[in-house]
């Protein structure tokens, strides 16, 4: 309560400041909305001083809804200190069975974006507004694609992933299916705005010579998409990486597996090993995936 | 019509509209004789790529009518529209060869109109077809080149890639929108001499459009002048003046000073 009067006097308190260097919102009213606004201070205009006041509500909401406790942040650090001691501190018990399930954790990421190539890489075609201009056919199969990759990679993998585990049981497998739905979705995505960045040039070229559509696009656009899929790919692998560490919090294999139970006890120089070990792959991951990046492109 | 009469080209009441507004093409009406070098003259904008664009239907025109030897293009689809298109060969400013592949696939990529599917698709093609398109490449003077990728060739090495390809497109009529504009003015006729041979010796007809007078002076046997979107001049290469010339260019257009006219 004495957060939200605190927050309401305050945003009171800009308004009279505000009043004091400028003009007021009655003033504005009063002399009507002229018709060189757009050349006047924000605080000449009624427009401006409803745009300030409704940025003001916004976040003044926001620091009630999220209820924001800035004395308990500056104070109350004791209270986590065993947890990051615990972090600082790794324990050895569980670096083996970490490091066996790290591996898979980056082979869950690597299966899922192995499987997910293939289908993005069809669909791509389809979600191009470049390629989909010709026939109505092309473009209902624009809009469908479009919004079903959109709607697909609304969902986060968590989510994917609990519906995958009821599917094909707790494990691995489910990590793999949830993570390949949603690299799916992304994919495409990324995939479709390189097609959509092509020369079109060559693609006239080739149709030129009397080619059907498949060699159009074999000649014409595939040559040029290849470096960025490439580069796309490895970047999305990398992503999987990050996903699979904690795809294991529901049961869909991979470090986070482990992870969840020792964060639950309390084991906080477990769950110190499990996070640095994660956090080395990771980094060792993003440096990997940048250096063949900037070898292909 | 008897086989001997039929024009390479006909066109009539031709147009385009881009977007429902921007007009580029206008009230067109021409006939190219087979064995013609019709040049197409005008302003960038005056429409002559889009007239050649309309010729092979890489852009469909929103009026009118083109028929390519006696076929009407315009009303084809499918299996007929590709059918016609393998008589056209196009040649472009910017090359527009296919830059990670080599020089050869490029120059086999000519025969994508009538090569089987499903090897094409695996860049397979036939050892006959592979040896007409080395010979090819020797006779644009590219002989040894044919593993080179095509982004590692000059401009000038690329168009001549480009002009092979058409060769082994085995075209009746070549359309060409500005060959030479993206070229070092040193090796403009290097690559025109090429389009010369196919016209000269293979007796294909051709349709290229320039800018530069001499040119057209030294290989056309017909000119027409586009101005926004309209024919306005006809006629022989050696009719062109300084009249004719503010006539198709405006009257604030000057002859380049290093043109004899």
């Amino acid at each position: 309560m004495d957060d939200r009067a605190a927050a309401l006097i305050l945003a009171f308190a800009w308004n009279l400041f505000s009043s004091w260097i400028g003009a007021s919102p009655g003033r504005a009213l009063v002399r009507g909305v002229p018709r060189w606004e757009q050349d006047l201070d924000w605080n000449r205009t009624l427009r401006g001083w409803f745009t300030v006041l409704f940025i003001e509500l916004t976040f003044f909401s926001g620091w009630l809804i999220t209820e924001v406790d800035l004395p308990s942040f500056f104070t109350k650090f004791s209270k986590a200190s065993d947890i990051v001691r615990g972090l600082v501190h790794p324990s050895g018990v569980v670096l083996h069975q970490g490091l066996v399930l790290l591996v898979q954790t980056v082979f869950l990421a690597f299966m899922a974006t192995a499987f997910a190539i293939p289908l993005a890489f069809v669909l791509s075609f389809a979600a191009a507004r470049n390629l989909t201009r010709s026939s109505r056919f092309s473009r209902v199969m624009y809009t469908a694609v479009r919004t079903g990759m959109n709607f697909t990679r609304a969902v986060e993998p968590l989510v994917w992933a609990l519906i995958f585990i009821s599917w094909v049981g707790i494990g691995p497998f489910a990590g793999v299916l949830a993570l390949w739905v949603h690299s799916i979705a992304a994919l495409t995505k990324l995939y479709s705005e390189s097609v959509e960045s092509i020369d079109p040039g060559p693609m006239e070229a080739i149709t030129a010579t009397g080619a059907g559509t498949f060699q159009v696009l074999r000649y014409g656009v595939v040559p040029q998409i290849i470096p960025p899929y490439l580069s796309f790919t490895i970047y999305r692998w990398d992503i999987n990486v990050r996903m699979s560490t904690i795809i294991g919090f529901v049961g869909g294999g991979g470090i986070g597996y482990i992870l969840k139970p020792r964060v639950d006890l309390g084991e906080w120089g477990q769950v110190g090993t499990l996070v640095l070990l994660i956090a080395v792959t990771v980094w060792l991951m993003d440096l990997v995936s940048a250096k063949i990046r900037e070898r292909i492109v | 019509m008897s086989g001997g009469d039929v024009p390479a080209v006909r066109i009539e009441g031709l147009g385009k509209v881009f977007d429902g507004r921007i007009r580029a093409l206008a009230d067109i009406n021409l006939t190219v004789r087979e064995k013609e070098f019709l040049v197409v003259l005008g302003l960038s904008g005056s429409g002559k790529s889009t007239l050649l664009r309309c010729i092979n239907r890489l852009v469909d025109a929103t009026e009118g009518h083109v028929w390519i030897f006696g076929e009407e293009i315009t009303a084809a689809t499918g299996a007929r529209l590709r059918e016609l298109r393998r008589q056209v060969a196009m040649i472009f400013q910017q090359f527009n060869v296919v830059r990670r592949h080599s020089a050869l696939i490029n120059v086999l990529s000519g025969t994508l109109g009538r090569a089987s599917l499903l090897p094409s698709l695996f860049l397979k093609f036939s050892q006959d077809d592979r040896e007409r398109a080395v010979a090819a490449l020797e006779r644009v003077g590219l002989g040894g080149r044919e593993h080179h990728r095509a982004d590692t060739l000059s401009g000038g090495q690329q168009q001549r890639v480009a002009i092979a390809r058409a060769l082994l497109q085995e075209p009746k009529l070549i359309l060409a929108d500005e060959p030479v504009a993206s070229l070092d003015p040193a090796l403009r006729h290097s690559v025109m001499r090429h389009i010369e041979a196919l016209n000269r010796e293979e007796g294909l007809t051709v349709i290229c459009s320039l800018h530069d007078v001499d040119l057209v002076r030294r290989y056309a046997t017909r000119v027409v002048a586009l101005r926004d979107g309209r024919l306005v001049w006809q006629g022989a290469p050696d009719e062109l003046n300084r009249y004719t010339y503010r006539e198709i260019y405006g009257t604030e257009a000057e002859p380049a000073t290093n043109t004899v006219m």
